[in-house]
């Protein structure tokens, strides 16, 4: 009786579900964590950046699945003979969420924004080489570098275009965010959900074809998963293997899956003894097998890999063009002999509290073990992490980076002495030259020749050992159409989808 | 009565005081600031942009003068807000408030009052085959944790009535239904535990009741035996009882972190966990806070209850 009375009721509730979806067609999506803010030009990590890049905001160029740089709110753009100014021609009847029109103010504001002290903009490095914008006319803008800079057109993608009105306002985006995208912001809930809601007035005619999304925060791994086999999401986007071999071949399910731009890593420190000899670092390489942390820690979905990703086709190197790729232990035993090192030598391993990396790091633990060293795992909070990484305190980390669609982007910053993320302290004369003079080069094939040899030394003596590349999943109902996981974790795509 | 309300009051103020102090400044020992953790590792940023962004969340003033500012804030009422969302903390807590205090109602609805009849029926049949079942059962409910518990039974469910939405949390004044049929689960994972804990306890307080004089006595002047079970004996052994109540119901407010990640509720857990993950100390401060508030209050009803239950508390 009772039970009879239950399910009665757990049926009006389906039903009820049920219509609701039929009606309303708001794609339910299932993601660990929320985002810390919505301000695109504060945020930097993946949970804000998955829900407010190219759904909510979009800047000037746009990324697409290959990694191709392709007109966003640029329609088109000219760049001078000296590489120094970009004219960019705007796409006329483009409106932001607010109603007004995107016009050349408003990217010249936008820029202004990110440069600007008060905003205190993380992204602002990105424009570094940004003299001045000016608006030619209302939907021409000119942007003018102090020095040539070929990483600039993949850079503007993720600098969001926003409203003029917002050049000098902290706060308001953070909360509310009126951009150009395909969707506007409707309702968050801290630890619940996003909304957002079709844009009526979305420029590119047609999109996008569903009537929202819905970002829900669901912690736990189990539950997206049961959440995804029983129809409550449509979604879970950008999931690790572990997660994705467990949902393959559940019933209307289905996979999507691409070469990840992330890597994971071993950091060392330069500044300090051992790894300040070349000699260890190589060492290091020789001693470590990456075919087996891809077999042991990343469940075979993944590629060893260099300093540039495997996705990147048009720059990365093969990896077994680097000799220290071929694990050889007693060649690493060799290499500290010559070092002159007291072996085992004895060092810490700082892990990434994320559990990839950290089996990742007990498989290179062992690996370096074997081969001379004597590491000791150390197992830290995500803060801390941070803290000791951002003050170059620690012998060796493990972790994982995303990656980036130029070169440039990536190893400047990292490799280039004083670099703003060269937490590693390395210097090295030849390597800086290379750097300077490919960021200024327009031609590709040259650009290609430059980093080829950054590549070649960073390989096996540079103060990263690259391990591995991971393929990057999502798992999505079976009716879900249109939409493809992105090497750059993008949602872009969900524009095109339906469901 | 007045005097023991004053008492308590005082202590209230004093706890209070004495948390805001130390969660002040445990937060800040830990390692890493809020900007550092917002940024991450590997954020291109120079050292001039991290200072600017101390600046704008306030970061950058000394220690004594950030705890006096938001005090004196406090004490008017208004606790700040947070850092980066810039939405006052207030209204953040409001909202992740209702679902822990609808999860802390169920869980204690079906633990605590289910535990009474199955502690007292455990105490009558003692040692017999229905007592024995029901006690492996409830060292079972014990040492199942809950998050595997909450796992199995949203399996179950699944597979049971597939499509039913069981995840996450709608509010009650939005869709009731939706509401109850999301809190059912979590209820029930977070009960289960709480009936185990509780009906041994009054198992064992109800058999050392049913071993005193008063309650031979009671048998003797020909009582029936379910009259001298839950009107003489039950009475004493309520007071443990109410205690733990008590104490359960203070963490349960503190919010069920292990469920609320589980089945992807927003209550006060998450929002502590999220907090100090991201070193949002506005947050973290009124949070703990008012989790502290509700802890005493809930303590300071306890003993109000001791005074009814038991009329030698009064004297």
């Amino acid at each position: 009786m009772v039970r009879s009375a239950l399910r009665t009721a757990l049926g009006a509730g389906f039903m009820a579900a049920m219509m609701a979806s039929a009606s309303a067609q708001v794609l339910e999506i299932g993601v660990d964590n929320g985002p810390t803010g919505l301000d695109p030009h504060l945020i930097t990590a993946f949970p804000s950046f998955m829900v407010v890049n190219g759904n909510i905001y979009e800047g000037l160029t746009a990324i697409d699945k290959d990694l191709k740089t392709v007109p966003g709110l640029a329609e088109s753009w000219t760049v001078s003979p000296d590489g120094k100014t970009y004219t960019f021609k705007l796409r006329q009847g483009v409106k932001f969420h607010d109603g007004s029109a995107m016009e050349a103010e408003d990217v010249v504001a936008t820029v202004k924004r990110l440069l600007s002290k008060d905003i205190a903009s993380p992204l602002a490095s990105r424009l570094s080489a940004v003299d001045s914008a000016n608006a030619v006319d209302a939907t021409t803008v000119e942007l003018k570098l102090k020095e040539p800079s070929a990483a600039l057109l993949s850079s503007l993608a993720t600098i969001a275009i926003v409203p003029s009105a917002m050049e000098t306002n902290k706060d308001a985006l953070q909360k509310a965010p009126v951009g150009t995208g395909p969707y506007k912001f409707q309702e968050w809930q801290p630890n619940g959900f996003i909304l957002l809601t079709k844009n009526e007035a979305y420029w590119d005619k047609g999109m996008p074809k569903l009537a929202g999304l819905k970002f829900n925060i669901v912690p736990e791994s189990a539950t997206r998963q049961v959440g995804l086999s029983n129809g409550q999401y449509a979604l879970l986007p950008n999931i690790d293997a572990a997660t994705a071999l467990q949902l393959k071949g559940k019933p209307n399910v289905k996979l999507s899956e691409t070469m990840d731009l992330a890597y994971t890593l071993i950091g060392m420190n330069t500044s300090k003894p051992p790894f300040d000899n070349p000699k260890v670092r190589e060492a290091v390489n020789y001693a470590i097998n990456r075919q087996e942390i891809v077999d042991a820690a990343l469940f075979g979905a993944g590629v060893p890999g260099g300093p540039l990703s495997p996705a990147l086709k048009s720059w990365a190197l093969n990896v077994n063009q680097f000799a220290c790729y071929k694990p050889d232990p007693a060649k690493a035993q060799a290499l500290l002999k010559e070092a002159g090192v007291a072996t085992p030598v004895a060092v810490s391993m700082k892990v990434l509290p994320r559990q990839d990396i950290k089996d990742i790091a007990q498989v290179v633990q062992e690996q370096l073990n074997k081969a001379g060293f004597k590491v000791e795992l150390v197992n830290q909070e995500q803060g801390q992490f941070i803290q000791d990484w951002r003050n170059s305190n620690f012998d060796m980390f493990a972790s994982i980076n995303a990656g980036q669609p130029d070169p440039d982007d990536y190893f400047y910053r990292t490799f280039r002495t004083g670099g703003s993320t060269n937490v590693f302290k390395y210097s090295d004369a030849e390597i800086d030259g290379l750097l300077d003079q490919a960021r200024t080069l327009a031609d590709q094939a040259a650009r290609k020749t430059a980093y080829d040899k950054v590549q070649q030394k960073l390989a096996c003596s540079g103060p990263i050992a690259h391990l591995t590349y991971g393929t990057l999943f999502s798992a999505m109902n079976s009716k879900l159409q249109g939409f493809d996981t992105m090497p750059n974790r993008s949602l872009l795509m969900l524009r095109n989808a339906s469901y | 009565m007045n005097r023991v309300l004053i008492a308590r009051l005082i202590d209230l103020v004093i706890v209070l005081f004495g948390v805001s102090v130390i969660v002040f400044l445990m937060i800040r020992m830990i390692p890493g600031d809020a900007v550092a953790i917002m940024l991450g590792a590997n954020t291109e940023i120079t050292p001039e942009r991290m200072a600017e962004l101390n600046r704008r969340v306030g970061l950058d003033r000394p220690i004594v003068e950030q705890y006096l500012l938001w005090a004196g804030n406090a004490l008017r009422g208004d606790f700040g807000t947070s850092l980066w969302t810039g939405r006052p903390v207030s209204s953040e807590i409001l909202l992740h408030l209702w679902p822990t205090l609808e999860l802390t109602f169920l869980a204690l609805l079906i633990g605590a009052v289910l535990a009474v009849p199955v502690g007292c029926l455990m105490a009558q049949t003692r040692g017999g085959a229905a007592d024995v079942a029901m006690r492996v059962t409830a060292i079972a409910g014990l040492t199942i944790p809950s998050f595997w518990l909450g796992i199995v039974l949203i399996l179950l469910l699944s597979s049971w009535a597939p499509g039913f939405a069981s995840l996450g949390y709608v509010p009650f004044s939005e869709d009731p239904l939706g509401n109850l049929q999301r809190m059912m689960l979590p209820a029930i994972a977070l009960a289960l535990p709480i009936l185990a804990n509780l009906s041994r306890l009054v198992r064992s307080a109800m058999l050392d009741a049913l071993g005193q004089d008063y309650v031979r006595t009671a048998r003797a002047k020909g009582l029936a035996e379910r009259k001298v079970v839950y009107k003489h004996a039950l009475r004493n052994a309520l007071i443990p009882f109410l205690t733990s109540v008590g104490i359960m119901t203070g963490y349960l407010l503190g919010g069920a972190i292990v469920v609320e990640q589980v089945f992807a509720i927003p209550g006060l857990g998450r929002l502590i966990l999220g907090a100090i993950a991201e070193r949002n100390y506005p947050l973290i401060q009124a949070t703990i806070l008012v989790v502290t508030a509700g802890f005493v209050f809930v303590n300071f009803l306890v003993d109000f209850l001791y005074i009814v239950v038991d009329p030698r508390v009064r004297a």
